[in-house]
């Protein structure tokens, strides 16, 4: 597409960024097939392709006002556009530096900004979002049914394998799930346990940094990702194999710490070194042989999450395992749709969120399995809260 | 006449009625005189004269022909080259024009399965009703570019302009047809037809017709006999006949009543009708529907409402009923804004198609 | 007819009385994602953009539009190549992406009553449940909308057995540009009257405003077949096509690459296509499982007798998908090797096919441009790519004169300048080539019966006679230059 980027951002390494991405798109509006947002509200500006135009026109310099910001907000960041792009357009790339210089251009209304600087400090923050989830499971039964379903119940982990092993990985543990879902990383720890891998968490290492690059906090993403390649780097100058993700969200970002550390001298190598070593727990599982057979097959519904499925064209590999255990997985309609958690967004964009949410789990219970399984806390707990049947993270099927 | 004289010669025709204000009564050979409304004016306009096939190149799947073109003489050119006309269209009489075929839209058995006139017409020649010549379409498969003029002349019973030339999209003779007959009563029969029409089997042709199911299969030798065997068919003999005469309305059926003649094309899976006393013949897997009937018109344009279709009189206007009911008033208005523009001094074929157009 | 600051004003308010804000789009920023259809080339910002959610609302806005003559330009998914739905500055869109339900699936009857929003893919995707499907396969087919496929007329590579989409829809209910609602055809084969539903379709929206639609659905043949031949040259390629057809086999869909094409696709879709091939066919076959084998063998032969350099079967729908899959995004993959490229539709007689990609191939060479060629071979139907740079000055209107000779050049080889994509913006010089101005005219005159105001979607498709006469695209008609009365420069 042509594209004349104003003087402003043309020489930035972020502007030729934007541009080399911009000039593959040949807007023959394939992404906005299947694109969710642009399937529920039909607007243009609600669909890749016409976010990728809102963008141009900021970055060659034309007035923007809060409307690019809305639509830019309404993108889930799914990235099931770059599926379907047969340009090769890296369209959550440009999103990357269009939401920044939005949020530079545009004055967000306070009440937004107040609501998303609470997001960036609590979520990222996993000491103080236990206490957060923590108390709201005490007062749970005096809450509104509304705010209820939010809260996840009370839960307890298996208790984390003690042997040691000399195949040695690393394993995040990310700012939300311990909170919410510890088993899913004992689970994994016990799984690799049994196939001679010892799996280590590393203390200081915390959110990935996903929280705050959505919510466009470019400086505190940054520094997040800078914290854990600290935390992680003894253990991988020790040896450790990989360093594994249970949570795709965290996968996603974690595998393009490279890209966002590229133009820092000091981490850019290590950075390419972690994202080199980054794998999800599906990756791992994939490439050892000895998996044993599930004791009890269940019929399940698969959900892949974008950040697998699109973010990291991870497709098939859970299935595949998951039926070599001897389960079933019924066919679901539109996989490739978003379930409308999408990290911060179900409490950013509620409406489009919950509309979202409802189609999804419509298409995941129509051929009535006795459970949900995924790949991302995010989509575990959102489909969760509305869901008659568990949601659970597929790892915790090989434990029994 | 040399083909460019009897061009010419219709368009001075033409242009002497606009002049004179003169209604036209545009005819080939006269086979189907009897469609449409009848009780016509105007001064006979002989499209017979501008005969003749222009071009055929067989591998091109297209054939284009003047309008007054004998349809014997156009369907023995293609059986040369092992071709047919997809609609397999009806002659009614020794001598009719493919220009007549155009202009009615009448379709035959084979419609169903291959496609209609208008699905095969690929491009038109014409006198419009400025008297000038004007082309559209052409001869390819693929044409959108302007509106689909030749489609608009299809069934528009000439009152649009005079036909001149049309290009046809041909297809390749079946190697075999095979005809085989099964017993059934009416609602058998059109249940019958949707469970064969879901199968996707290799039919050519349906009717239902004195209790008795017919089906042309027409494909490769080895197919249709193996097929026929798998399902423990049997045989017609004599099937051709027996088609033709669906084809050409020469079949008892036709031919042994003195009640009206219905055409009701409906929705192919809708159920017979039990208002209606039971003297039909089913073609088309049950979307085309014959009825000799002395039912008011009203029950029987009901009967076919019902069933998301409509019912005309074959034989043209009876005393006081229209061949075809009127369209509803939006559409109407349409068809006059149409014609008004196309033909605005009202020459061509005047209340052919409705009273008052 | 620039419309004044205060009307606008007033048809917006009075738009807004029943739009709310998310159906009503006027500020610029958002404006600008409208701009163009699928045809990025052109471009044109509207007054404002409409997203109507029901069939009354569709009504109010044609009589509030026709009221004050505002042009209203219909829009589904915004994938045209011609640049139908370019809006016009004076107008507003028409958006139908809302309409996007499947209305009811009639096993029996085998119809889909759906809106026109409804992406042309849905329908097959509705109706597998039921064995059946929606044949006319545009390669947009993943997000066209049927609605838009019907104002186009859209084929695809399936148009060879199954027809266009004028040979798959069954009904239409459409707004009048009086605002009335009326419907064409029904579930019955045809009916008596002007074949008005024929000629609605690939009418543009120019003559009215589809709001639901009645399509046939087919049984899915129970065994296909895909072939692929690699060839030496185009011309082998294009011969081979020809002797099938001549064969008296009519494929399901017979679709040819050159080289350039071959190459972005395999990139994209890793569909295993020869690259070091000059020209590849592919070639679907379905029906019975003995029909097929029996056809499939034939085809071998005469891919093989026409110098095939190897013949590829694909039995299973996994491998089968794939060689399609590369076909299908062809034109979108070009975009990997190319930042622009300018789609053309010609189509002509198969037997021209040979002369005819010559003739491309040295415009080419003259034009110093790369092409890509993508197009259904079995219809004739050319799709040239003309591969070019819009960020470098000039190279567009090199491009689009180079597409404007293919076109001609299709014209004079007894084709026409569009089989599938419609005139649009684009084409519409180039009418005045392919007609003479009495049937240039005869089109105003069913757009007159329609749409006496002229508002719906003005400008496109047809163009004016004065604009012909201007251009000096003189179509000699009976050895007279038309319009001697209008000067030339």
């Amino acid at each position: 597409m042509e594209t004349h980027l104003s003087p402003e951002h043309k020489d930035t390494s972020d502007g030729k960024l934007a541009e080399s991405i911009l000039r593959k798109c040949v807007h023959c509006g394939f992404c906005n097939a299947t694109c969710p947002t642009y399937q529920l509200l039909g607007d243009e500006n609600d669909g890749p392709r016409g976010r990728i135009y809102l963008m141009k026109q900021m970055l060659e310099g034309n007035d923007v006002e809060e409307k690019t910001l809305l639509h830019l907000d309404r993108c889930l960041t799914c990235r099931s556009c770059e599926t379907t792009c047969p340009s090769g357009v890296e369209y959550s790339k440009l999103l990357e530096v269009g939401r920044k210089v939005a949020e530079e251009k545009i004055q967000r209304p306070t009440q937004q900004l107040r609501l998303r600087k609470i997001l960036r400090k609590t979520l990222p923050n996993s000491e103080r979002f236990k206490m957060l989830v923590k108390s709201g499971q005490l007062f749970k039964p005096f809450l509104p049914k509304s705010l209820k379903k939010k809260i996840p119940e009370r839960s307890t982990p298996s208790a984390w394998p003690t042997s040691q092993h000399t195949r040695k990985m690393l394993i995040l543990d990310g700012c939300v799930q311990p909170a919410i879902r510890p088993q899913t990383n004992s689970a994994a720890a016990n799984v690799l346990d049994k196939l001679g891998v010892s799996v280590i968490k590393a203390d200081k290492a915390g959110c990935c940094g996903a929280v705050s690059l959505h919510l466009s906090a470019e400086e505190e993403a940054l520094a997040a990702m800078k914290r854990n390649i600290d935390a992680w780097w003894p253990e991988i100058e020790a040896g450790a194999e990989a360093i594994i993700m249970t949570a795709s969200g965290c996968g996603v970002t974690v595998k393009e710490y490279a890209h966002h550390l590229r133009d820092d001298v000091e981490y850019a190598e290590k950075a390419q070194r972690v994202s080199d070593l980054t794998k999800d727990i599906a990756e791992i599982l994939l490439a050892e042989e000895d998996i044993s057979s599930a004791t009890t097959p269940k019929t399940l519904a698969w959900h892949p999450p974008c950040t697998l499925q699109h973010g990291q064209k991870i497709t098939g590999v859970v299935e595949a395992l998951l039926t070599k255990a001897g389960h079933t997985l019924v066919p679901v309609q539109d996989q490739h749709l978003c379930c409308g958690s999408a990290g911060t967004y179900s409490i950013l964009q509620t409406d489009i969120s919950q509309q979202l949410q409802v189609n999804k789990l419509k298409h995941l219970t129509a051929n009535k399995p006795e459970m949900i399984v995924t790949a991302n806390i995010g989509c575990q707990t959102h489909l969760q809260e509305d869901a008659d049947i568990p949601v659970i993270h597929w790892i915790e099927l090989f434990t029994d | 006449m040399s083909n460019n004289t009897t061009q010419q010669f219709l368009e001075e025709q033409v242009q002497d009625a606009l002049e004179n204000e003169q209604a036209l009564n545009i005819q080939g050979f006269g086979s189907k005189r009897f469609y449409g409304n009848t009780s016509i004016d105007g001064k006979t306009l002989d499209t017979s004269i501008h005969s003749g096939i222009v071009t055929y190149v067989p591998s091109e799947l297209c054939i284009t022909v003047k309008a007054g073109t004998p349809l014997k003489e156009l369907e023995a050119a293609l059986e040369k080259n092992n071709q047919i006309l997809p609609f397999e269209p009806p002659h009614f009489g020794e001598n009719s024009s493919i220009g007549g075929i155009i202009a009615t839209g009448m379709s035959g058995p084979r419609r169903a399965y291959s496609g209609s006139v208008r699905d095969a017409i690929l491009g038109v020649k014409i006198i419009n009703g400025f008297g000038k010549t004007v082309s559209f379409g052409g001869q390819v498969m693929k044409n959108v570019a302007g509106y689909d003029v030749s489609r608009l002349l299809v069934g528009s019973l000439g009152t649009l302009g005079v036909i001149l030339e049309l290009s046809i999209r041909v297809i390749p003779k079946p190697e075999v047809e095979k005809t085989v007959i099964l017993p059934s009563n009416q609602s058998d029969a059109i249940k019958y037809f949707n469970s064969i029409r879901k199968a996707g089997l290799p039919i050519s042709a349906t009717c239902h017709v004195d209790e008795e199911v017919h089906i042309r299969l027409a494909g490769s030798n080895t197919h249709i006999n193996h097929l026929i065997e798998k399902k423990h068919w049997h045989c017609m003999d004599g099937a051709d006949a027996f088609w033709e005469s669906i084809r050409n309305q020469t079949h008892t059926f036709f031919s042994d009543s003195d009640k009206p003649l219905w055409r009701m094309s409906v929705a192919a899976a809708s159920s017979p009708s039990v208002q209606l006393d039971n003297h039909q013949l089913v073609e088309w897997g049950g979307a085309l529907r014959w009825i000799k009937s002395k039912s008011p018109p009203n029950v029987i344009q009901g009967v076919a409402k019902k069933r998301d279709g409509e019912a005309i009189l074959f034989n043209g206007e009876m005393a006081g009923v229209d061949a075809f009911p009127s369209p509803e008033k939006i559409m109407f208005e349409l068809h006059e804004r149409l014609k008004r523009k196309l033909d605005p001094k009202g020459i061509f074929n005047p209340d052919r198609m409705y009273k008052g157009l | 007819m620039p419309s004044s600051d205060q009307t606008i004003t007033t048809i917006i308010a009075t738009l807004g009385e029943f739009l709310s804000s998310d159906q009503l789009l006027t500020s610029e920023e958002e404006l600008r994602p409208y701009e163009c259809d699928g045809l990025s080339a052109y471009k044109r910002v509207p007054l404002a953009v409409t997203l109507p959610n029901t069939i009354e609302e569709v009504q109010k806005i044609m009589r509030i539009c026709s009221a004050r003559n505002i042009p209203v330009v219909a829009r589904g998914a915004g994938t045209g190549l011609s640049g139908g739905a370019l809006p016009d500055e004076n107008g507003i869109i028409l958006g139908l992406s809302r309409f996007n339900q499947i209305l009811e699936i009639d096993e029996e009857n085998q119809l889909a009553r759906v809106q026109p929003g409804v992406r042309n893919l849905a329908i097959s995707q509705a109706a597998a449940p039921y064995e059946l499907f929606y044949a006319p396969d545009p390669s947009s087919q993943i997000a066209c909308s049927i609605g838009g496929n019907v104002a186009e007329n859209s084929g695809g590579v399936h148009s060879l057995k199954y027809g266009l989409t004028v040979h798959n829809v069954h009904a239409i209910t459409i707004i009048t540009s009086d605002g009335d609602l009326v419907t064409m055809g029904s579930a019955a084969l045809d009916r008596a009257g002007y074949d008005l539903l024929g000629l609605m379709t690939g009418s543009e929206g120019m003559l009215g405003i589809i709001v639901e639609i009645v399509v046939r659905l087919l049984p899915k043949p129970k065994e296909t077949v895909v072939l692929l031949a690699a060839f030496n040259s185009n011309s082998e390629a294009a011969s081979a096509v020809a002797a099938i057809i001549g064969a008296g086999i009519i494929p399901a869909g017979l679709e040819m690459m050159d080289k350039l094409s071959i190459q972005a696709a395999e990139d994209f879709a890793h569909a295993g296509y020869p690259t070091d091939a000059e020209a590849i066919l592919l070639c679907e076959l379905d029906g019975s499982s003995i029909q097929v084998v029996e056809e499939k063998d034939r085809v071998t032969e005469l891919f093989k007798s026409h110098n095939a350099t190897s013949v590829q079967t694909a039995t299973t729908a996994e491998e089968q998908a794939r060689l399609w899959a590369g076909r299908k995004s062809a034109f979108p993959a070009v975009g990997r090797i190319s930042p622009d490229y300018y789609c053309m539709d010609g189509t002509i007689p198969r037997m021209e096919l040979p002369a005819v990609l010559d003739k491309i191939s040295d415009l080419s060479t003259i034009y110093d441009l790369r092409v890509a060629n993508v197009f259904h071979a079995g219809d004739g139907n050319l799709h040239p790519l003309i591969l070019y740079d819009a960020n470098n000055p000039g190279e567009f209107d090199r491009a689009e004169e180079f597409g404007s000779e293919i076109l001609k050049t299709c014209v004079d080889a007894g084709g026409t300048i569009t089989g599938e994509h419609g005139v649009g913006s684009e084409k519409i010089d180039q009418m005045c080539y392919q007609f003479s101005d009495d049937e240039l005219e005869f089109f105003h005159a069913i757009k007159d019966a329609f749409d006496p105001k002229g508002y719906l979607n003005p400008g496109k498709a047809v163009p004016t006679l004065h604009r012909c006469a201007e251009l000096g695209q003189m179509h000699v008609h009976n050895g007279e230059l038309p319009h001697p009365d209008i000067p030339r420069f």
